[in-house]
């Protein structure tokens, strides 16, 4: 078997997950991971799949594409790659959020801090709310890097814009949200 | 992980300014036990630096990490009175300026734990440690002491506390320059808890691990924030709804606190201890039990309703707090520090709370009559007579109560005792004086109290 990572977008409606996942399970595949949103009435999908071998990359893109409408899937199969070594940096989670009045180049200003510290984002979600835009990114901060010194530049940075911007551990969201006990999480 | 439970915990991170109020270092100091009093003192010095010293970096280690300040980091000890039994005045005096030292050195501001455990009878150095308290308290900066004169168990100890009467009068009169500041590093307690981490009535108990990180959570701040949206929110909402959302905050506050402890004790590898959910204030604006009242509609904090608003707050941050932590501990009600609580000072001086209504709210909160300044010539007997009154309170209702008073040399009713820092400035309040010597001076120990028929 080999393992593919497949994304799929489209406008949404009723039925596409059944669809792929039709599609794939037709022509042998295992999927193992998912990760599906809606945006504004656009359908994302973001999956992984294992196929048999002799599968082709074009023979799966295909098959999902057939069972849409004609051009309605935009669909992508890439052959899966593992981690190496020198991208699993030992990392602590946190939650970035900024909310400030909306215009240009907010998430470019504050993404390119974030990549100038060598601070990746794992999830990313943002939204207007009553002509305000809100972001909310969590972010792996490598260990040894002074999490409060990017807090106070990335709050400095926000105040020099008009943002309010916060930085927090994701262990404090997981400890006021979840009810399970603290030593659980 | 909702995105709006996101947006109200960063709320109550940054703009209702949670913090972690107290964490505090129990150390068991019952190995220092020296028939020498030079080995005993060197003994004391030597393991509360090793222990201690480590603390105040750990602390900050963790605030920076997650962004939340610790405001109090602090060091309790084993009672000395036992610690030091068959030691005198003379040499508890030089134990506790050795606590003083070894606090100061290890970066510490306060350490707790000059304490004698009275409740039924005093031992000979129980009795030697509460005599040499004016001048430890005058001596000392960092040294707190406490003194539990009643149980539920035992009774009151009245002996005790006629000679603590005595005590507290040449304690002020000792630190009268500074309107008597001695005494707000003393309480005398019913039911004292063996794991609280606030001063000054914090001590290691015995039945505590050898380290132990016991954390104090944050302040009242957020939970007045949080009324106050509520009522923003929801203009027609009911004391059920504050109630419940007490609840949650204090649910969010206490998990917070619970993962800051936690980190603290594994850094310095000692026991984690509990999560004591005491709203604690400070004399800053914001930061005030006497503010959450307000809040809640009671301009007049002390006017008829008062002790309502405080039961149902003390109630709501218990419930919250004990679903959010299965290591609760130590006080957990909420403060009323009169002179470390601007809003409760303004209100003496308004002439709404009274020190008899402070007695009817402690009824149902903890920490008892807290940081309350009385006229400079109250008698020994009257002071006696207030802490027996508070006292009573927490043996029959087996819970703690303490009292923290302090008697402003030369000063009267309505004048003003300024202490400055925490420890705040406050009105002096009218007391009933000589009222009661003769019952008071009849001494010995009012019986344990029956716990059964309990209405």
């Amino acid at each position: 078997m080999k393992e593919y990572i497949v994304t799929v977008m489209a406008r949404d409606r009723v039925g596409i997950v059944r669809d792929v996942s039709t599609a794939l399970a037709d022509i042998g595949g295992n999927v193992t991971h998912v990760s599906q949103t809606v945006m504004r009435c656009y359908f994302t999908l973001i999956m992984s799949v294992q196929l048999p071998d002799e599968r082709a990359e074009h023979e799966i893109r295909q098959a999902i594409e057939r069972k849409g409408e004609i051009g309605e899937l935009v669909v992508n199969v890439r052959p899966f790659v593992e981690k190496t070594e020198s991208e699993d940096t030992p990392c602590e989670r946190f939650v970035l959020t900024l909310r400030g009045t909306d215009r240009p180049g907010i998430i470019s200003l504050a993404t390119n801090y974030l990549a100038d510290r060598g601070i990746n984002i794992d999830d990313f979600f943002a939204y207007i709310l009553d002509g305000r835009f809100v972001m909310l990114v969590k972010v792996s901060i490598p260990l040894g890097t002074d999490a409060d010194e990017v807090r106070t530049e990335l709050e400095k940075l926000g105040r020099e814009q008009e943002l309010i911007v916060h930085l927090q551990h994701e262990n404090i969201f997981r400890a006021t949200s979840d009810v399970r006990p603290v030593v659980e999480l | 992980m909702a995105y709006d439970e996101i947006f109200q915990t960063i709320e109550m991170l940054q703009n209702e300014h949670l913090d972690v109020r107290a964490v505090n270092m129990g150390i068991d100091l019952f190995d220092c036990s020296d028939r020498s009093i030079d080995r005993a003192c060197s003994l004391v010095r030597e393991k509360v630096l090793r222990l201690a010293s480590p603390l105040v970096s750990a602390c900050e280690t963790i605030s920076r990490r997650y962004g939340i300040p610790i405001v109090n980091k602090r060091v309790s000890v084993s009672p000395i009175a036992d610690v030091m039994a068959g030691h005198g005045v003379e040499e508890l005096i030089r134990v506790a300026r050795t606590m003083d030292e070894a606090a100061r050195e290890a970066g510490i501001d306060i350490i707790g734990g000059y304490t004698a455990l009275a409740q039924k009878g005093m031992t000979v150095s129980d009795r030697a440690l509460i005599e040499s308290l004016p001048e430890v308290l005058a001596t000392t900066s960092g040294v707190c002491a406490s003194v539990n004169a009643a149980s539920t168990k035992a009774g009151i100890n009245v002996e005790a506390l006629l000679l603590m009467g005595r005590i507290w009068l040449e304690a002020a009169s000792r630190t009268a320059d500074a309107d008597g500041f001695g005494c707000c590093k003393l309480s005398v307690f019913a039911n004292i808890p063996e794991d609280n981490p606030f001063m000054a009535g914090s001590y290691k108990g015995t039945g505590e691990p050898e380290t132990v990180i016991n954390i104090g959570v944050s302040g009242p701040g957020v939970v007045k924030r949080a009324i106050e949206k509520l009522r923003e929110r929801t203009p027609d909402c009911t004391l059920g709804d504050i109630a419940e959302q007490i609840k949650s905050t204090a649910f969010r506050v206490t998990r917070c606190g619970e993962l800051i402890g936690r980190e603290v004790a594994k850094a310095l590898g000692a026991e984690f201890g509990i999560v004591d959910l005491s709203l604690a204030p400070t004399p800053a604006v914001g930061d005030s039990v006497g503010e959450i009242f307000e809040a809640m509609g009671i301009p007049k904090v002390g006017g008829p309703g008062t002790t309502a608003a405080l039961a149902m707050l003390n109630d709501a941050v218990k419930k919250g707090g004990a679903f959010a932590s299965s290591s609760v501990g130590g006080l957990s009600g909420a403060f009323i520090p009169v002179a470390e609580d601007s809003a409760l000072a303004k209100a003496v001086e308004n002439g709404y709370l009274t020190l008899e209504k402070l007695e009817a709210m402690t009824s149902v909160c903890s920490v008892g009559l807290d940081m309350i300044v009385l006229p400079g010539d109250t008698s020994a007997e009257t002071l006696t007579a207030i802490a027996m009154d508070e006292l009573a309170i927490g043996v029959i209702n087996r819970k703690t109560t303490s009292v923290r008073m302090i008697p402003v040399p030369g000063k009267k009713a309505g004048d003003r005792a300024v202490f400055g820092g925490l420890f705040g400035e406050s009105p002096i309040l009218a007391v009933q004086d000589h009222t009661s010597d003769a019952f008071v001076r009849m001494g010995g120990r009012i019986p344990a109290p029956l716990t059964s028929l309990n209405n």
